[in-house]
This record gives C-alpha cells, sequence and structure tokens, in this order.
C-alpha cells in the first residue's frame, strides 16, 4: 500500500473544523476562554504555523529526545560532577529548578487551552504537542534534580518552591499566573509563546545549555537541549496568531499584550538569569555578560521578529536598554545581602579579578555597585559578618513582586514609582511596571505582595525568622554564600 | 504615638526597604532607624554631611525636628509612602 506524502493530507487534517449542530459556536468557543476578539472563524482559519509536525513524527521525535536525555545522565550518574562542580553551578541548577520545573507542568494546562479553545485548528493542533512538551519537561525537571535530593535539601526545592510563599516563587507564580494561567487562548499564544519563549526562554536555555557543556555539566547539558529544541518549536504558536490579530484590525490589542508580557518577563530574568551568567557562572566559563546575551540574542531577535510582523518596538524599548546596564545588578545584590531568603547558595562573584570582569562589561561597575559591595567586604574583613545581613526587608514591586532597587554609590538614582488607586498606595519597581498595572487594574488590585502580606500580619511573629517560616525555608534550605566566604581570603591577602 | 511603616529611599544605597518609625519620631529620628539598615551595611557615612528626610514625590524637604505626625497632618504622608534619606550639608 502507497502511503500519501505528509503534504498531501497535513492541511487538510490538521484544519478540519466543524460547524456545531447542538450548541451554538459562541458556546463551542465561549469568548472569555477563546479569545477571538470579535474576528470570526474563517478568519481564525487562515492560522498558519510555520513549523508543521504530525503525532506519528512528534512521538518518535520525542522518544529519542527522551531516551538521550536519560542516558546521558544514567552514563554520568557516577561521574561525580557534581562533587567537584563550583558551588556557583550548583546554585544556578538550584534556582533554575526551583523557578522552572513547576511552571513548565502549568504551561501544559495553558497549552491546553490553546489546544481546546482557539478557534484557529492549527493552534489547536500545535498546541496539543505543546501540552505534551510542557508534560515532559516538569517531569524531566523534576527526575533529574530528584536523583540530587539526598545531598541537600535545597535540591528538594525543586518540586517545593512554587508551592511556598517565598519571595521569589510568588514573583514566578504572579508572573505566570498572569501570562499563562489566567488568559484567554489567544492571550497565551502571544504572551506565553511569543513574548516568554520566543522572546526569552528559547533563547535562555540555548545560553544554559552552552553554559553547562563549559562548566562539564553534560547531564544538564543534554536534558536543557532536549527541552530547547520542543521550546523552538512550540513558541512558534504566536507569530500567527499574532498576523490574524493585525490583519483585523486589533493591531493595539496585540501589542499591549506584547508590550506587557516582555516587560514582566525581562524583569523576571533580571532576577534570575542575570545574577547566574554574571556573578554565578565561574569566571573561567563566562563567554558573554548578561547585557552581551540580551543585546546578540534576545533584543535582536525580538526587535527583528516584531518589525517584520508590522508591530513596534515597545513604547518603553529606552528604558529597557537602560535597564540592561542596570536591573540585575541591584537583583544579585539584593539576593546576596537577603540571602536567607533563597532556597539556594548565592555566589557573591566579587572577588577582585571578578570585579575587573564586571568593570570591563559594565563601566563604572566600582563606582556604584563596587561601592555597596566595598562596605560588604570590609564589615566581613573586620569581623562583622552581622552587618552583612537583613534586618527588615527591601521593598517589592507591586508588579514585578522583586525588590525595587536603581543604581547606588556615584550615580544614586534609586526611584519608588508610586500609584494611589482606590486608597490604597503601590509601589512599582519602573515606569512600565506601573504601566502594567494601570492598563489593567482591575486584574492586578487585590495581589498582596510579601510586603503587603507583612503588613497584614500574615507573617507572625513579624520579624526575619517569622518570614523565613512564612516563606517555608527551614535550616539547611534557606542560603549562605555559595563559597562560603573562601573569595574574602583574596581581600585578606592584599590588605596584608 | 503610633507605628507607622514607612519606605526609605537612603542616598547611596541601591533598594528601597520597609522601616518601622513612629508618628512621634522628629524627622532626625526617622533618618536615624532608616540609617541603621543601610549605613555601614552598604553605604560610607559622609563626612560633615547630615541625614535629612526629603518626600519622595515632589522633594519636600521636611524639617529636622518636626514630627512625622505633623507631616502626616500637614503634608498628607501616608503609610508605606517611601521618603528619601538624604545627606545634606545642613
Amino acid at each position: 500500500m502507497t502511503l500519501l506524502k505528509r503534504e498531501d493530507w497535513y492541511d487538510l487534517t490538521r484544519a478540519t473544523n466543524w460547524t456545531p449542530k447542538y450548541v451554538s459556536e459562541d458556546e463551542l468557543f465561549p469568548e472569555e476562554m477563546s479569545g477571538a476578539r470579535g474576528i470570526p472563524m474563517e478568519k481564525w482559519e487562515t492560522y498558519d504555523e510555520p513549523y508543521k509536525v504530525t503525532y506519528p513524527e512528534y512521538v518518535s521525535t520525542q522518544r529519542e529526545k527522551d531516551a538521550g536525555a536519560y542516558s546521558v545522565k544514567a552514563a554520568l550518574e557516577r561521574s561525580r560532577f557534581l562533587d567537584n562542580a563550583d558551588p556557583g553551578w550548583i546554585s544556578t541548577m538550584q534556582a533554575h529548578y526551583g523557578a522552572i520545573a513547576l511552571a513548565e507542568y502549568a504551561a501544559s494546562t495553558a497549552e491546553a487551552r490553546m489546544c481546546r479553545f482557539s478557534k484557529a485548528p492549527g493552534n489547536r493542533n500545535m498546541a496539543t504537542f505543546g501540552m505534551l512538551d510542557e508534560v515532559r519537561h516538569g517531569q524531566a525537571q523534576l527526575y533529574f534534580p530528584h536523583s540530587y535530593t539526598r545531598r541537600n535539601r535545597q535540591w528538594d526545592w525543586a518540586h517545593k518552591a512554587l508551592h511556598t510563599n517565598e519571595w521569589g516563587a510568588i514573583a514566578a507564580r504572579h508572573f505566570f499566573d498572569d501570562m499563562m494561567m489566567t488568559r484567554d487562548a489567544i492571550g497565551v499564544s502571544i504572551m506565553l509563546t511569543f513574548a516568554f519563549e520566543t522572546g526569552f526562554t528559547n533563547m535562555q536555555f540555548l545560553g544554559l545549555a552552552a553554559d553547562a557543556a563549559e562548566v562539564g555539566d553534560h547531564t544538564f547539558a543534554s536534558l536543557i537541549s532536549s527541552i530547547q529544541t520542543d521550546e523552538s518549536r512550540h513558541a512558534q504558536q504566536g507569530g500567527p496568531a499574532l498576523k490574524i490579530l493585525i490583519e483585523n484590525g486589533k493591531k493595539k490589542d496585540a501589542q499591549q499584550m506584547v508590550d506587557v508580557a516582555f516587560w514582566r518577563a525581562w524583569k523576571l530574568f533580571s532576577v534570575l538569569t542575570g545574577p547566574i551568567m554574571d556573578y554565578y557562572t565561574p569566571l573561567e566559563g563566562r563567554k558573554l555578560s548578561f547585557k552581551e546575551f540580551m543585546l546578540e540574542w534576545i533584543v535582536a531577535q525580538f526587535e527583528r521578529q516584531i518589525l517584520d510582523l508590522g508591530l513596534d518596538r515597545p513604547w518603553y524599548w529606552d528604558e529597557f536598554m537602560r535597564a540592561l546596564d542596570e536591573t540585575h545588578h541591584g537583583m544579585h545584590l539584593g539576593v546576596w545581602y537577603w540571602r536567607p531568603t533563597v532556597w539556594w547558595n548565592p555566589s557573591a562573584g566579587v572577588t577582585p579579578e571578578e570585579r575587573d570582569w564586571l568593570e570591563e562589561k559594565y563601566p563604572g561597575w566600582n563606582d556604584t555597585w563596587g561601592q555597596c559591595w566595598d562596605v560588604i567586604i570590609d564589615n566581613l574583613k573586620n569581623g562583622k559578618p552581622e552587618l552583612t545581613g537583613p534586618e527588615t526587608l527591601p521593598v517589592v514591586c507591586n508588579m514585578s513582586n522583586i525588590p525595587i532597587v536603581g543604581t547606588p554609590g556615584n550615580g544614586w538614582n534609586v526611584k519608588d514609582y508610586q500609584l494611589e488607586h482606590e486608597g490604597r498606595l503601590y509601589h512599582f519597581g519602573s515606569e512600565p511596571d506601573r504601566w502594567c498595572f494601570q492598563v489593567d487594574p482591575e486584574r492586578y488590585k487585590g495581589h498582596l505582595n510579601f510586603i503587603d502580606r507583612f503588613l497584614a500580619g500574615h507573617v507572625q511573629p513579624p520579624d526575619l525568622m517569622g518570614g523565613l517560616k512564612y516563606m517555608g525555608l527551614a535550616p539547611g534550605e534557606m542560603g549562605d554564600d555559595a563559597h562560603n566566604y573562601e573569595w574574602m581570603s583574596k581581600y585578606a591577602k592584599a590588605a596584608s | 504615638m503610633a507605628l507607622f511603616p514607612i519606605m526609605s529611599n537612603f542616598e547611596r544605597d541601591f533598594v528601597v526597604q520597609l522601616v518601622p518609625v513612629d508618628t512621634e519620631d522628629t524627622m532626625d529620628q526617622v533618618a536615624e532607624k532608616c540609617a541603621y539598615h543601610s549605613l555601614n551595611r552598604r553605604v560610607r557615612p559622609v563626612e560633615g554631611k547630615v541625614l535629612r528626610v526629603r518626600r519622595h514625590e515632589d522633594g519636600t524637604l521636611f524639617p529636622r525636628d518636626m514630627t512625622l505626625g505633623a507631616a502626616i497632618e500637614s503634608a498628607g504622608v501616608r503609610p508605606t509612602e517611601t521618603l528619601d534619606i538624604i545627606f545634606s550639608d545642613v
């Protein structure tokens, strides 16, 4: 029997639509779930995904990918890589798994929303595979770190983090709930797959896999590469949806969804990926600075894509470019200073050699961020470690849920973008964060960030220990300096 | 006399912080309570300067001996409002 070639039947089968007989079209595709925005069904039927795959092809490829990643893991089980790995790299993995693994699993629900409710048949077809992808990513990124849980309890946070009220977990949950759990199908395709995945994670996973290979962690590199190949496929669902919106007079809606999601994704990356690339990765393993990586892999590609589609650069583009020099340094200093409040051990990354590198990549670093670190280093040198840890809370943004930071020292410019709305005073880390709130206050106004919860009496006793308890951080889980302050020996030598 | 949370934006520091103060505190006392969480932790003292309290949004400089309660009454300072703590010659 001769089989038809794929191209002879693919379009017909994936575009199968039907005229509902027992329910109305609106009942079959409720607007709040579908998000068709008044664009008729026949327009959605023109949705044309750039990456085409059939179910048999998908299953066959995924089987090979899983076999590859799991066999590398099994083969390297006894390599004792982790025994000799730099503590900064271990922190990188722990931060990554905790923030990402369960969110990937949740993303399968977001894909399922497109799979069931999108009016575009091609979107429904692609989302079926996307849904299965995200289940695989969730499972793999829980299974891999699980084998390390015997080493210490921080590894358990791969599963635990997003179930807690740890501040970073609140930030990640707020972001993912906004982008993918509480949007209609078309909103998910644009905010999750286009702005977040095409804009950020696809490239981030490429970079992370390269870093992993560079430090010799081939298990993590193969896992991340395996995931990235799925991302590069299912991230393409948003582009065709944007095209349909723009062609049918909905450019303003489309632009707003892209602008909100891109800014929110950037802020999450500034606290998660920025410190990892510029401070945690051992100096000899660093290829690009975070800023260079963003400019080369995120900014250039995203800019080209949005312009090609007929969208504009987000209105805050200049502020975004400026923030590439600033925000992640503040996030890193904040995470290190409040280190008991995270589930990994932050690497300080400020030896004299590392500071030279930072100064080269970010001219003026020593005159700004370096001035704060100088005081910290003096305190450690002079036997006053108690001054290098917190006795109060940083104010966190009511949009990003991460600290409100700016440049310190000689470039001091810290600003809180306040907004009074219905009698409540909100605080934002930037003008775009405040703008995200203002475009849809009903969506965001009820949320309590960590500071709001503290002031509302949710944290008892109302002190650091009460805060750690509220965040679910027990001894053995809360962070401390990744290298146990050994890096300070370089300063002690310099002084003697 | 009542506990009153403010957000401290301390000059030369990198982050805004929650600081509980009291409505009967003078602005010098407010500055001192904010300094506890920034000065000598991430910010070096500046010789010859005093710390002053300034409203973040409009830059109003509060008199050093003014109580926070008076600022709440006259300027409408709100709970959790951000105040700048700045180094000043006088």
